[in-house]
């Protein structure tokens, strides 16, 4: 088990184009005057990160605030505009859970694509079907189209997939929320299982309860930055002061 | 499979470790394409088959263009050129139409083209039962030559993909192209001796249009489909290797432009 991932000094930029329609005559005039037709969005900025192997680190921050870049850079969907990422490990390629189904496919046909996105062949899944099936407790929509499931079965089935593939380093995203309390305490129970085989895991919510519960470090971003690196209740006290967000107890 | 160390080989190498999920999305793009439809797969045989009739109306009884057996003569270029074109016209939105995979799974984005022209030669294949019952038909039964068509379709897949590869790359950027292609392949349809034979339109004597039929790189490809399916003989050396040359050389032109530019089709999705 080697499962390490590295970010040093790392900024993501995005260009936002002003989605304002132009006609072509603007749109040539633009190109010859050098107009700037858009601005320059940092998703993250000059972020240090390094998550060692068998550590199990949420990812924390407001709606906006980087979360989903950071896994995209780890996944290996996107490169950084600076600095390196080192991934070191089998990593899970897909920054959600159900990323790769297609609606019009039934379930049984996702599970063999979402296998073959992550890099397993038939084969491979064939000897998983059944297990991911049982796990996700839907064998009796498995021939039915996905575009019929319920959020919360989308969820099943994706999270069945994702814990049966047996990455070094496991990519959970909040999609988890959708399932129902019983399957998600299914899925915690799952996931501390993997964990304690020494499997890395990134964990990304906005349910504070999990974050306690699954992870012993938290990592705070706002607006791109990395505001803390520790352990949880201060890393969870420090978004909500950020946020100036007190729940009522 | 983080930082960028494209080199082209290991990326040859990456694409070729995900084969089998090329292998699935064609699956997944016919699985979708005749659900609900009550002759299914069968359209994949009847298309040739209407369009062949079509212009074999127009262009023997209307038009009379004096060649024998049109119909298989026709049918031999239109399988190729149909797998050429439907790929190249569809490439222009593929990578925009799987937007949400290239966003949230990192997979060689290559997949897509491929899976796409995956999908087109599965077509082919199954118009070639037509083809041959026409053939056989209009008298001019499957005989020796017919065994080079494995590799007049190889040319024709490589020539296709490398198009595809450079029209799907260069459409995220400027979305025009999409709107392009469809006009520029009409025209080239016509330059290409599909409904028409290589020798009337190198008899004509203009000197322009003998001059793109010989800088045409889907005129020896088509070329090829026609010798050994309809005039059933192998084809020459140099229409032979010019097909091969056009093909492999496309394809590797193509998939280099894509290459190049795969890390920064995620900025523009």
């Amino acid at each position: 088990m080697s499962g390490r991932v590295q970010l040093r000094g790392v900024g993501v930029r995005f260009r936002m184009y002003r989605e304002k329609v132009i006609t072509l005559k603007e749109a040539v005039l633009q190109r010859f005057q050098h107009l700037k037709t858009a601005d320059d969005f940092w998703a993250l900025k000059a972020v240090d990160l390094d998550i060692a192997s068998g550590e199990s680190v949420a990812l924390i921050g407001h709606n906006g605030s980087g979360k989903s870049t950071l896994l995209k850079l780890a996944a290996g969907v996107l490169q950084p505009t600076l600095g390196t990422v080192q991934v070191q490990g089998r990593i899970s390629p897909m920054i959600e859970l159900a990323a790769g189904f297609d609606p019009d496919l039934t379930g049984r046909d996702n599970v063999f694509l979402n296998g073959a996105l992550m890099g397993y062949s038939r084969k491979q899944m064939k000897e998983k079907f059944d297990r991911i099936v049982e796990f996700s407790e839907l064998a009796e929509f498995i021939d039915m189209p996905v575009k019929n499931y319920s959020s919360g079965m989308y969820a099943r089935l994706g999270f069945a997939i994702a814990a049966d593939v047996e990455p070094e380093i496991l990519i959970i995203d909040e999609i988890l929320a959708v399932g129902d309390e019983k399957f998600q305490a299914k899925c915690m129970e799952r996931i501390k299982s993997i964990r304690s085989t020494g499997c890395t895991i990134i964990y990304v919510s906005h349910a504070m309860d999990s974050v306690r519960l699954l992870c012993d470090r938290v990592a705070v971003l706002h607006h791109g930055e990395l505001v803390f690196d520790g352990a949880p209740e201060p890393a969870i006290a420090k978004y909500r002061e950020l946020q100036n967000f007190h729940p009522a107890r | 499979m983080t930082t960028a160390s494209l080199a082209p080989i290991s990326a040859l190498k990456n694409v070729y470790r995900f084969r089998e999920l090329v292998g699935m999305l064609v699956a997944r793009d016919l699985k979708v394409r005749y659900k609900r439809s009550v002759l299914g797969m069968l359209w994949s045989l009847l298309n040739p088959l209407l369009q062949m009739a079509v212009y074999s109306f127009v262009f023997s009884t209307i038009m009379r263009v004096g060649v024998a057996a049109y119909p298989v003569f026709l049918l031999a270029g239109l399988l190729p050129w149909t797998l050429f074109s439907a790929s190249v016209s569809m490439a222009a939105g593929c990578l925009i139409a799987n937007a949400s995979l290239i966003r949230k799974v990192a997979v060689p984005q290559a997949v897509y083209p491929l899976a796409l022209v995956g999908s087109k030669l599965v077509d082919l294949l199954l118009s070639l039962i037509p083809l041959t019952l026409i053939a056989i038909w209009f008298g001019r039964p499957p005989s020796a030559s017919w065994l080079f068509l494995p590799i007049a379709i190889l040319a024709v897949v490589c020539f296709s993909a490398g198009v595809s590869f450079a029209i799907s790359s260069l459409t995220v950027f400027f979305r025009d192209i999409k709107h392009l292609v469809d006009i520029l392949l009409q025209v080239w349809f016509y330059l290409t001796p599909v409904i028409y034979t290589y020798e009337q339109i190198d008899h004509i004597g203009n000197r322009f249009i003998s001059f793109a039929l010989r800088v045409n790189p889907a005129a020896p490809i088509v070329r090829c489909f026609q010798l050994c399916l309809y005039e059933g003989r192998f084809p020459d050396a140099a229409t032979a290797a010019q097909a091969m040359l056009w093909g492999v050389g496309t394809l590797l032109a193509g998939l280099a432009v894509f290459l190049r530019a795969e890390p920064r089709h995620i900025l523009y999705l």
